[in-house]
């Protein structure tokens, strides 16, 4: 626990935390239809004492707005990690576990499915079934499924072969015990830091998404959305574009530090 | 010769002075947990061709103080905080290491000291030849090249004994075996003539064979080139064999000092006395019948011997009966087998109520496959296992699952042997809920009870396997096999990861429980002293097989096979008196345990040559 | 010999399964071929006739059978929204994006090897500090980010480069790589930090090595322990993970290639998601996962040389 009290550490979750509080605050703290309403009087102003962070080029202020887009792409980005811990986790865990035909057949599946980059899996599963957010979440966690079943595979297999998992088969424990009281809680830690970062990726993977307009569909708002809706005028007004890149980058990063410092946490040689 | 000097301390060339003189040094390490002294106030001398041997437990600060005098410690993250180390440098002066520049030590280093490590496996650059790493040091020292250079490495190669040195020039590391990697790495200390060799624990991860070559020449260098030696170990037996001098250090500190017969004979020290009484000696329980307790401080040499056994023959508990095990070897896309491991090779021998069975061999010889087989935590190919009267090798996995109660293991690692997340009190009680032994109120008891038979005090319960030492994570491993009430225990290296004290305590631990309950005891080790020591019967292995077995006095002191007498041949005996260095015919060929597909070994056939004593009848 | 039959097995079996893969993905989908060739709005007898003939309603193994023999054969089709054979199309694109590719392993690959040795060498010292944060945001910014932050400062405000389009190289050298310039930039700022990171943790890994040690030992220089020793053990570990990144970056072009309006496969293959051109989405994605299996088997291919103990084995 100590190990994680370092700046790095402290940083990583400060934001990490700072910017789940904002997504959870978001609709409390904004009236209704703000985030919707253009004011064309106010377009493109940069930031001021009214609006923190400027204005976009519909008169949206910019600090709700992306104030929302953390609500969007955080949520996203959890729920596309989540739902590849739940395909990956049995999947990895049944080819460390048994090993043998499971684990040969299970990761030629996985091996090829790698072969595929993931923003390339993503974007076409996403244009497949058409642009949304529900389908965003599919699309990101099918996408990192591969590489999570891989991870879980490999430590699976490296605690099914720890001699405690051995004394505990020659203890009389079936193969539900070995895997409830033994691999399993022992597999969860790195799994845990690996998480960490995927959500890091997946909250990329949600921008460029959105940024290429196959993720989050106006008018919900996204970071990636918010990007790409300031192309065009970044020459007259670059915070419209700095401020969602910003956030997406304070972000990703606070999820690097922490997942970072977990993985030394974690890290048995220095217990 | 050297352009930067090291502060000069003294300038005549005085054969009598010692060539290291260290005066009081500390040293200190920054951990998370604050300052560490490793180190605290160590003094003692190296004279010209003379060996040192600086032993003690871990943590003893031996190896850190080798590692000072090279000036090494530092890139460890230590930091010499007092003292002097006066070294005698090949131009006449003295010079004091501990003030010296890292230019000025980096041309001392493999030059005029040499050092040696204890991993041979990872002490070369896996990705260079031999010939590189033996010559880079020749260049950076001498100025050689070219072929001027390979002419020595190639001399050096034969100076250590490495057969066919033209083709091992060429070769990279992981090519060679353990024993040759080690020779190279002296070779390379060897290379500038050093005035000093140091070696840190150069024989601890090597079979005893080997390590006899490896001893026998580091002593012929030694006598050859009138080199000084600086020998780290933990081993009281490699003590007695090498050491002119010994200096034991417990805890950072120096505890006793002395020439090497003194030390044995006459140990002032309460510790010194304590490390010689727990370490066997081979070849002391000569013309004894029964296995003796460990020796405490204090006991007399024939303390716990008996010469006599008056009970009557027990009976059989377990029988194995031409048992074999083959692990395949995979290649190709489809993952086919494509050769065998013969792990275990027509095994048969018993175990009777109540006795210790101890099987002995060097790496690799399948001793450990053996004991997992008769678990079947690996599945024998072929043979059959009777434990109680009841067929093991055949029954299905609900059966096999209620036989286990009957055997339980402890293995050799202490802490991989323990899941680190979960309590110790639960994973003690996991057998006993396994096999339903206990209604959930009694478990609490129970597993407090075990924990008192262990010596364990209660309050380490609530523990994680990270807060205790290795010796203690043993006893919970042995509470945990003892708690369903099995009549064989299987300890696979059981106590060859401790320190030789714990060591001593836990095999006392485990007689008592022998006597107590009635234990088996199918005892795996490489160490032959303490097999001689706690066994009623033993086995020799070699290559998968049995050798030669039969009851402790018939197969120590009648030794006929010739592995078995070449194993007691290469023992280190902890008694300077009896020194038997000499440097036996150098690497024998490896055989290898893997055949191809289709290969039908021969069966295994005995010769009784005494009463109970069975030898194996080479073709 | 029975090793590179094998290996020639292997990646006959992957091609086969990425092809399933590939077919898969492309039929889940909710409209279909045939209303984007004719539009929404067209006679239902039309389409229901142009199903039948472009086979819609055969079983999917069929669909896929004939698919696989079509490529086989060497007809890969026509692209629905260019209106050109789709072969054509790859040919070009493929050469583009190659360009930008290797330009920006190159770029990432030079930087970031000094870097993350220095950086190790000088472990937990404000050099590593230094290097490592600068690492970790770049890690951390999205590759258009930095696309847009490129174009902004070397395109619009410096006019050093194009921001936009492909230019031959056949036809230009110079115009190719002023045009190939800043995508390949872009490209490599991320992939440069995530590769200073892997240096930098092999190489403390390496030189907590015991040889390490033996090296010192030996009297050498430290310079010659860190840059010979140290080093030749970690540049394959990190030419291996630098060679998987391969497959990231086959993802990342799409986004780059947009931004910068450079015509290469990523450009194609958004083109085509962005218009539901089936065919072309199948060819598009085959192809990129095929050339990121060989990417994958080069590497393993080159690990071997760096590495003599799985050469010899």
């Amino acid at each position: 626990m100590r190990r994680f009290l370092t700046a790095k550490g402290l940083l990583g979750a400060a934001l990490v935390i700072a910017m789940v509080l904002v997504a959870i605050a978001a609709p409390l703290v904004i009236p209704a239809d703000y985030g919707t309403r253009m004011t064309m009087t106010a377009r493109l102003r940069p930031p001021s004492e009214l609006h923190w962070l400027g204005t976009d080029q519909l008169g949206r202020d910019l600090f709700y707005r992306v104030m929302l887009g953390a609500r969007t792409s955080l949520g996203i980005a959890g729920a596309a990690v989540l739902m590849s811990l739940i395909l990956g986790l049995p999947i990895g865990m049944a080819a460390g576990f048994y090993r043998g035909g499971i684990d040969n057949a299970l990761m030629r599946l996985v091996d090829t499915l790698l072969s595929f980059p993931v923003l390339l899996l993503a974007l076409t599963i996403s244009a497949m079934l058409g642009p949304s957010i529900p389908n965003a979440i599919i699309a990101i966690g099918v996408a990192f499924t591969p590489f999570l079943a891989r991870i879980v595979r490999g430590e699976a297999l490296r605690v099914t072969q720890m001699p405690y998992v051995e004394a505990a088969r020659a203890a009389g424990a079936t193969d539900l015990n070995l895997i409830l009281r033994h691999v399993a809680p022992n597999v969860m830690p790195p799994i845990i830091v690996q998480a960490t970062i995927s959500l890091a990726f997946a909250v990329l993977a949600e921008a460029s998404l959105s940024f290429l307009g196959l993720g989050t569909q106006p008018p919900q708002s996204s970071w990636g959305l918010m990007i790409q809706a300031s192309r065009d005028y970044l020459d007259v007004a670059p915070w419209t574009g700095l401020v969602p890149g910003a956030a997406v980058a304070i972000t990703v990063l606070g999820l690097n530090m922490s997942g970072d410092i977990l993985r030394d946490v974690f890290d048995p040689r220095t217990r | 010769m050297s352009s930067t000097a090291g502060p000069l301390l003294a300038r005549q060339d005085d054969t009598r002075r010692p060539l290291v003189a260290i005066d009081d040094l500390k040293v200190e390490f920054k951990t998370d947990g604050g300052t560490i002294v490793a180190v605290d106030g160590v003094s003692f001398s190296i004279n010209p061709g003379e060996t040192v041997c600086l032993v003690g437990e871990s943590g003893s600060g031996k190896s850190v103080t080798s590692l000072s005098l090279m000036r090494l410690v530092e890139f460890g993250g230590g930091r010499i905080s007092a003292g002097k180390l006066k070294f005698a440098s090949r131009t006449g002066d003295s010079v004091d290491l501990a003030e010296a520049s890292q230019d000025f030590m980096r041309e001392l280093r493999g030059n005029q000291i040499g050092m040696i490590f204890q991993e041979p496996m990872t002490s070369l650059n896996p990705v260079f030849t031999i010939e590189r790493q033996l010559v880079d040091g020749l260049k950076a020292h001498r100025g050689l090249k070219g072929n001027e250079a390979r002419a020595r490495a190639l001399e050096l190669l034969r100076g250590v004994r490495v057969p066919e040195p033209e083709r091992r020039l060429k070769q990279y590391p992981h090519e060679l075996s353990g024993g040759m990697r080690q020779r190279v790495v002296i070779a390379m200390a060897m290379a500038c003539e050093p005035r000093l060799l140091i070696a840190d624990e150069p024989t601890t991860a090597l079979d005893v064979t080997i390590q006899a070559e490896i001893l026998a020449l580091i002593d012929r260098l030694k006598r050859e080139n009138h080199m000084s030696v600086l020998f780290v170990t933990h081993d009281m037996a490699v003590v007695a064999q090498m050491a002119d001098r010994v200096v034991v250090m417990y805890r950072g500190k120096i505890v006793e000092e002395g020439d090497v017969a003194t030390i044995f004979e006459n140990p002032q020290a309460d510790y010194t006395r304590m490390l010689l009484a727990a370490v066997p000696k081979l070849g002391e329980m000569r013309g004894t019948i029964a296995p003796a307790p460990m020796r405490r401080i204090g006991d007399s040499v024939t303390a716990g011997l008996s010469v006599s056994s008056s009970r009557p023959e027990p009976r059989r508990l377990l029988e194995v009966k031409n048992l074999t095990t083959r692990y395949p070897v995979r290649g190709g896309i489809l993952r086919r087998v494509v050769a065998n491991v013969h792990a275990v090779e027509d095994m048969s021998f018993s175990i009777n109520v109540g006795q210790t069975f101890s099987l002995v061999g060097e790496s690799g010889c399948g001793k450990s496959s053996c004991g997992r087989s008769i678990l079947r935590l690996v599945e024998p190919q072929s043979g059959e296992i009777w434990l109680n009267g009841r067929e093991i090798r055949g029954l299905g996995q609900t059966d096999l699952r209620e036989a286990r109660r009957d055997m339980q293991t402890v293995f050799q690692d202490p802490f991989a042997s323990l899941n680190p997340l979960r309590r110790l009190r639960d994973q003690v009680a996991e057998p006993l809920i396994n096999f339903g032994l206990a209604s959930k109120s009694e478990i609490a008891d129970r597993v407090a009870e075990l924990f008192d038979r262990v010596d364990l005090p209660r309050s380490f319960l609530n523990r994680y396997p990270h807060e205790l030492s290795g010796g203690q994570r043993q006893r919970v491993a042995i509470a945990r096999a003892i708690a369903p009430h099995p009549s064989l225990i299987i300890a696979d290296e059981a106590v060859s990861a401790l320190d030789v004290s714990v060591q001593a305590q836990v095999l006392n631990l485990l007689a008592e429980l022998q006597a107590d309950l009635g234990l088996s005891f199918l005892f795996i080790s490489h160490d032959m002293a303490v097999v001689e020591r706690i066994s009623h019967y033993v086995g020799v292995m070699y290559l998968g097989r049995l050798v030669e077995f039969g009851p402790r006095p018939a197969v120590f002191d009648d030794a006929r096979h010739p592995y078995t007498q070449a194993l007691m041949a290469a023992v280190p005996v902890a008694d300077p008196r009896r020194r038997r260095i000499h440097e036996a015919p150098s690497a024998k060929p490896l055989a290898s345990p893997i055949f191809p597909l289709g290969h039908k070994p021969a069966p295994s056939i005995y010769n009784e040559v005494t009463r109970g004593h069975f030898v194996l009848r080479d073709n | 010999m029975s090793y590179i039959f094998n290996r020639l097995l292997s990646i006959a079996l992957t091609l086969f399964l990425i092809t399933v893969i590939t077919f898969a993905v492309t039929t889940i989908l909710p409209g279909d071929v045939a209303t984007m060739i004719m539009g929404t709005q067209s006679n239902p007898e039309a389409l229901a006739g142009l199903r039948k003939t472009l086979g819609l309603n055969d079983p999917l193994v069929l669909q896929y059978g004939r698919w696989i023999g079509g490529m086989l054969t060497g007809h890969w089709g026509q692209s629905l929204i260019f209106k050109v054979p789709i072969a054509d199309l790859l040919i070009q694109k493929i050469k583009a994006s190659s360009l930008i590719v290797v330009m920006s392993m190159g770029i990432a690959l030079i930087c970031a090897i000094p870097l993350g040795v220095w950086a190790a060498v000088h472990r937990d010292r404000w050099q590593d500090g230094a290097s490592s944060s600068a690492a970790l945001v770049g890690v951390s910014l999205p590759d258009f980010f930095w696309g847009i932050m490129l174009i902004l400062l070397f395109a619009r405000t410096l006019g050093w480069f194009p921001s936009s389009g492909f230019a031959d190289p056949s036809v230009s050298l110079e115009q190719a790589l002023a045009h190939a310039f800043l995508p390949s930039l872009a490209l490599g700022l991320g992939l440069m930090a995530h590769l200073t990171r892997m240096t930098r943790s092999t190489m403390t890994g390496i030189l907590g090595q015991e040889f390490i040690r033996v090296g010192r030992a030996k009297g050498l220089k430290e310079r010659t322990i860190v840059w010979r020793y140290a080093l030749a053990n970690a540049i394959g570990p990190v030419i291996t993970v630098a060679g998987l990144q391969v497959g990231y970056l086959f993802g990342s072009i799409i986004v780059i290639e947009t931004l910068f309006n450079y015509t290469g496969m990523g450009w194609l293959t958004y083109q085509a998601l962005l218009n539901r051109d089936i065919p072309l989405i199948q060819a598009t994605v085959f192809v990129i996962a095929t050339v990121v299996m060989l990417a994958n088997l080069a590497v393993d291919l080159l690990y071997m040389y760096f590495d003599p103990r799985i050469r010899l084995a």
